[in-house]
């Protein structure tokens, strides 16, 4: 008896749970929405990898949203492929209940999460703050050459730039050619890691190749890719015995990248965040002669987002968070230097006076640009094909062969 | 009594058998296209692509090789020890040092090669420091390197400790001391005695054993991922890479490597029991 009743609570474990939560817009008012949100739980999944990023969630956004909504706020530790896989395993199995309600997003996930109906909206028009936004603006309102059509909302917006120790360097590369030189000159100072960074400086490349700024804007384009691609390919493969490890390898990840940069085995190193420099010359892990730079034809800049899963149980809660963490009084939070140290994606021109007069009065970054100084250096993401076939061929044309 | 018996084999297939099953269906399907959201029905494209490209046999070669290295080191070693130092290790400390690595994880180990054997590691500065070496490009490449032998290191480490603590455990057990000493007053000499006497009957009682540590090498995930090169890499780390892939049209193919492989290691495994079980019978 007692095997028998294991044996059902077994099954009824995994039998999908029957609650659902529909809710019409149309018929909310932000004060219904709001109402709905009050006492409920969200969970939030998002990439936990960086303290500045976890302090600015546990000790400022988990207590905010409790006080002011009385919201239970979960986050879930996950990026890009787990969302991608933890949503598309629901849609298999068809889960009416997800367990994630938001998650935090860049513009791979967006177009996978797209491509499978994984996100539910569009629902950022209905947010009082998006008021402040400027949807016009091709880095905020074009997520990799992809209408965002209000089914994400923006958070945060970054260039990536490229970083070098000016101990050790005194003019760092800034474009191909240059590149060329330096590898020649510091052999075994530099490699591209085998992943969205690195495919990121790629296509910088690939973009340069094209002659011009704007070279990959528009729908995926093949023969373009084609001749592009391999005039890169065979650019890398001339030159990889000067990279790291003779070219023989490639690191997996950017953060291996950062710390080989740390300890001298690397000069020269990129990310987003113009660079992402700032906190970690502030921790000591990079030496303050470290500077931030973007390429001469461009480096591409971006937004992330946060969405709401297709099946999220509490839609009002999740979109009450996503609002306030748009907010004025969020988003300079997440501005400061010695914080996060993320760019506000709020248009200062659409803010009250007050909260423009106090983003102004912010302090500025000591040992990284801002991303106003390299703003005339910026490039939109170019379609989602060009980072899938670059993913693809990187491996097959340059790290296999 | 006989009612139990019948409820232990109920619950081996409940647990041990039917979550297995289904999901080896689950990735057999996904593997034809037949399931999966970014998927139209059914195909042999994958099986195909998997083929075609080459990287599953070399990343299957480059396994076997390396599993099959570190367990012939690890056991040549440990029996090295059990044969040369029996009563020697029998010791407190001794026993100790042995029982300290089975205690750490692979993941730890794997990280703390990275701190000693990298470039900027402990040994790379040591040398630089005491002048052996000029600079980080002089010290040679032990992780992420070509030949795996970070890798292969790590394996060693971990698993020949065990194999030490059983062959000291048979050695004791089917009291090997005694007919060496047995085969000695016969006449044999020292070499015979070892490699008629002691090797066979430690190798012959453990070597199920052996071989499933080799199996269990072959689809380790941790210390590859950490201290493998990108290409080739170990099958689970292939796996694992084409599941999470960027491109949700070609996760298919992670599925038909995972199903080679599954099926791979149940042969084995099928074979190496069936043949066991003869065995015993013939005994």
């Amino acid at each position: 008896m007692r095997y028998l009743l294991f044996i059902v609570l077994l099954i009824s474990a995994c039998a999908p749970n029957a609650k659902e939560s529909e809710i019409n817009l149309d018929q909310l008012s932000w004060k219904d929405i709001t109402q709905k949100a009050e006492g409920s739980t969200v969970n939030f999944m998002m990439w936990q990898g960086s303290p500045v990023i976890n302090d600015y969630i546990n000790n400022y956004l988990i207590p905010t949203v409790k006080e002011k909504f009385n919201i239970e706020l979960r986050i879930t530790g996950g990026q890009g492929p787990e969302i991608v896989q933890l949503i598309m395993g629901e849609k298999q199995a068809a889960v009416k209940s997800g367990q994630v309600d938001m998650v935090w997003i860049n513009g791979e996930t967006f177009f996978q999460l797209r491509q499978i109906d994984g996100l539910w909206g569009p629902f950022v028009e209905s947010l009082p703050n998006a008021q402040f936004v400027d949807f016009n603006d091709q880095f905020i309102g074009i997520d990799f050459q992809q209408k965002v059509n209000y089914m994400e909302a923006p958070w945060n917006v970054s260039q990536f730039a490229l970083f070098y120790d000016s101990a050790r360097v005194t003019t760092p590369p800034t474009n191909l050619e240059e590149l060329e030189d330096y590898v020649k000159a510091n052999p075994e100072t530099f490699t591209i890691s085998n992943d969205f960074s690195g495919m990121t400086l790629l296509k910088s490349f690939l973009s340069e190749l094209s002659g011009s700024p704007e070279g990959l804007n528009g729908p995926f384009d093949e023969s373009k890719y084609e001749k592009l691609s391999s005039e890169l390919w065979e650019y890398i493969n001339r030159n990889k015995q000067y990279f790291w490890k003779k070219g023989t390898t490639f690191p997996k990840e950017h953060s291996k990248m950062d710390q080989m940069y740390a300890n001298g085995e690397l000069l020269l190193g990129f990310g987003f965040g113009e660079g992402g420099i700032e906190e970690k010359v502030n921790q000591g892990l990079f030496p303050k002669s470290t500077k931030g730079y973007a390429w001469e034809n461009g480096t591409i800049k971006n937004a992330n987002y946060l969405g709401i899963a297709y099946n999220s149980t509490n839609k009002p809660g999740a979109m009450t968070v996503i609002n306030f963490l748009m907010s004025p009084e969020a988003q300079l939070r997440k501005a400061s230097p010695d914080g996060m140290d993320s760019n506000t994606i709020l248009d200062p021109s659409k803010l009250p006076s007050e909260w423009q007069a106090k983003f102004e009065e912010m302090p500025k970054r000591k040992y990284g640009p801002e991303m106003a100084d390299l703003e005339d250096k910026a490039i939109q993401e170019p379609d989602p094909k060009y980072m899938i076939r670059l993913f693809e061929d990187f491996r097959t044309q340059v790290i296999e062969k | 009594m006989k009612n139990r018996g019948y409820i232990g084999i109920l619950f081996f297939i409940l647990i041990g058998i039917t979550p297995f099953a289904l999901s080896f269906g689950y990735a057999l399907l996904y593997s034809f296209g037949v399931i999966g959201v970014a998927n139209s029905g059914f195909t042999l494209e994958f099986w195909k692509a998997v083929f075609e490209s080459g990287e599953f046999v070399k990343s299957l070669f480059y396994s076997i090789a390396i599993a099959l290295v570190s367990t012939v080191i690890s056991v040549s070693l440990a029996l090295w020890f059990t044969l040369a130092f029996e009563k020697k290790l029998r010791g407190r400390i001794l026993s100790f040092v042995i029982y300290l690595p089975l205690a750490i994880p692979g993941i730890v180990a794997s990280f703390f090669t990275v701190q000693v054997l990298s470039k900027a590691g402990f040994f790379s500065r040591l040398f630089n420091k005491i002048g052996i070496t000029s600079g980080i490009s002089d010290f040679p490449d032990l992780i992420n390197d070509p030949y795996a032998i970070g890798i292969t290191l790590v394996f060693i480490s971990v698993v020949m400790p065990f194999f030490l603590l059983l062959f000291l455990n048979v050695y004791q057990n089917e009291r090997v001391a005694e007919l060496a000493e047995l085969s000695r007053s016969l006449g044999a000499s020292e070499r015979q005695t070892i490699w008629r006497v002691s090797l066979p009957v430690l190798i012959k009682k453990t070597w199920t054993l052996i071989a499933l540590y080799f199996i269990f090498l072959l689809g380790a995930y941790e210390i590859p991922l950490i201290l493998g090169e990108e290409s080739p890499q170990m099958l689970s780390v292939l796996i694992v890479r084409e599941l999470k892939q960027f491109d949700l049209s070609k996760i298919s193919e992670g599925y038909v490597v995972a199903v080679i492989y599954t099926v791979i290691v149940s042969i084995a495994t099928i074979l190496l029991f069936s043949n066991r079980k003869s065995q015993d019978i013939h005994e």
